[in-house]
């Protein structure tokens, strides 16, 4: 059997790969109009959530919220887990084209953002395994210094 | 007892992997239909077959592996035919069709994305991006949060900048695979992305495509790729690769 580069499955959770699938062989495919198709009501697919910003007031107060959690005069002894995030945007900001270099506000605010993700962890379980995995390179950097 | 089809094959398709389990509980034995110089896999349909995730991945499972052994046209999930009879006859009827469809998906995948935002990531860029959200965040933090007026305000500019970049970062995340692919066909209406797109990928292609994949992640790590491939070319058999990878909408090719 010819099987090509490993599968690539989600970027996260298994399962929500597993939905990733499952929503084009619902929606996609051949269809022959001699052909009946089975009734769709009451699909038994795993449910996602809805993660694009939608405009309503409960997102407006939660982008408030996590933007009051911000100290933006704060210095980087505030935050621990620090040295690694700025690393990374630094790095990142090189590396986008467009993005444009960080300024020293903009860092400023990198260590109230890694304070509000400190405190905002347990909440984050979807997409903390990338973040994690990013960080994980840059410990290992920092420590063979 | 009605006949469910998976999918659609060349003639010379080779035989089915063993033990290959279809749809229903328990699941239903694989066979194959001939017509037109054309093979159908097929399974008797169970009764009262509903779109559980068994069979939604008993189908792709049986459509994954026989599309390693050659080109395969999947068909959407739960199509029936009264019969055996009326698979051969459709065969027949449409092989010409069926042929062409064949050979230009021949040797080739579907790769699906999805990209997310790492809210965090977003926000943070969102904020060092505008001096003006800066402000009004502290000036809201100064007044130990802000009215409620204040909040909304200021959570609205912030939704705001967000969408924003949602838009651009979906043609983005398009723009930049585009190359790596032959033909692109937007993924199903599904909320939760801010982008859900599928490509075609030639087999020999697959590794340079998920390169491409992972450069897009490394240059934007406030975005969130998943990445489902190679799979059976749902999004690309009717009427195929319709658009050519290069003629995106709206889209114009940025100097690198």
């Amino acid at each position: 059997m010819s099987v090509v580069p490993a599968q690539q499955s989600g970027g996260g959770g298994g399962s929500s790969g597993l939905y990733d699938v499952l929503e084009l062989v619902l929606d996609r495919g051949l269809v022959i109009d001699a052909f009946v198709r089975v009734s769709l009501v009451g699909i038994e697919i795993l449910k996602i959530d809805v993660r694009v910003v939608v405009a309503s007031v409960d997102t407006y107060l939660r982008f408030a919220e996590a933007c009051n959690r911000l100290d933006l005069e704060s210095g980087p002894n505030k935050s621990t887990g620090l040295p690694e995030l700025v690393g990374e945007m630094t790095e990142s900001g090189a590396r986008g084209k467009s993005k444009g270099a960080l300024s020293g506000a903009a860092q400023t605010i990198s260590d109230a953002f890694s304070q509000a993700r400190d405190e905002g962890r347990g909440e984050e379980s979807r997409s903390e395994s990338r973040p994690r995995a990013r960080r994980a390179p840059a410990r290992k950097k920092e420590e063979s210094e | 007892m009605s006949t469910y089809v998976y999918g659609i094959t060349a003639g010379s398709h080779s035989s089915l992997p063993e033990e290959l389990a279809g749809v229903g509980d328990p699941a239903r034995p694989l066979r194959t239909v001939e017509g037109g110089g054309l093979t159908a896999i097929v399974s008797d349909a169970p009764e009262g077959l509903r779109p559980k995730r068994r069979d939604l991945l008993a189908h792709q499972t049986v459509l994954s592996e026989a599309g390693a052994g050659g080109s395969v046209l999947p068909m959407r999930f739960g199509s029936l035919a009264p019969d055996d009879d009326a698979v051969a006859q459709v065969l027949q009827e449409r092989a010409e069709h069926y042929r062409e469809r064949l050979a230009a998906l021949d040797g080739r995948v579907e790769y699906n994305i999805k990209a997310t935002h790492n809210e965090e990531a977003v926000l943070y860029r969102v904020m060092s991006e505008n001096p003006e959200l800066r402000a009004l965040a502290e000036s809201n933090r100064r007044s130990g949060g802000g009215s409620h007026e204040d909040k909304l305000r200021l959570g609205e500019m912030v939704a705001q900048a967000v969408q924003r970049l949602e838009s651009t970062d979906a043609d983005e995340v398009r723009r930049q695979l585009e190359p790596a692919a032959e033909a692109v066909s937007p993924g199903p209406d599904s909320t939760g992305w801010l982008a859900n797109v599928s490509f075609l990928v030639p087999r020999d292609g697959s590794a340079r495509f998920v390169e491409a994949v992972d450069e897009v992640r490394k240059n934007n790590p406030h975005l969130e790729l998943r990445v489902n491939g190679p799979l059976p070319p749902y999004s690309f058999v009717e009427p195929g690769p319709a658009e050519p990878a290069r003629t995106p909408s709206g889209t114009v090719a940025a100097e690198e």
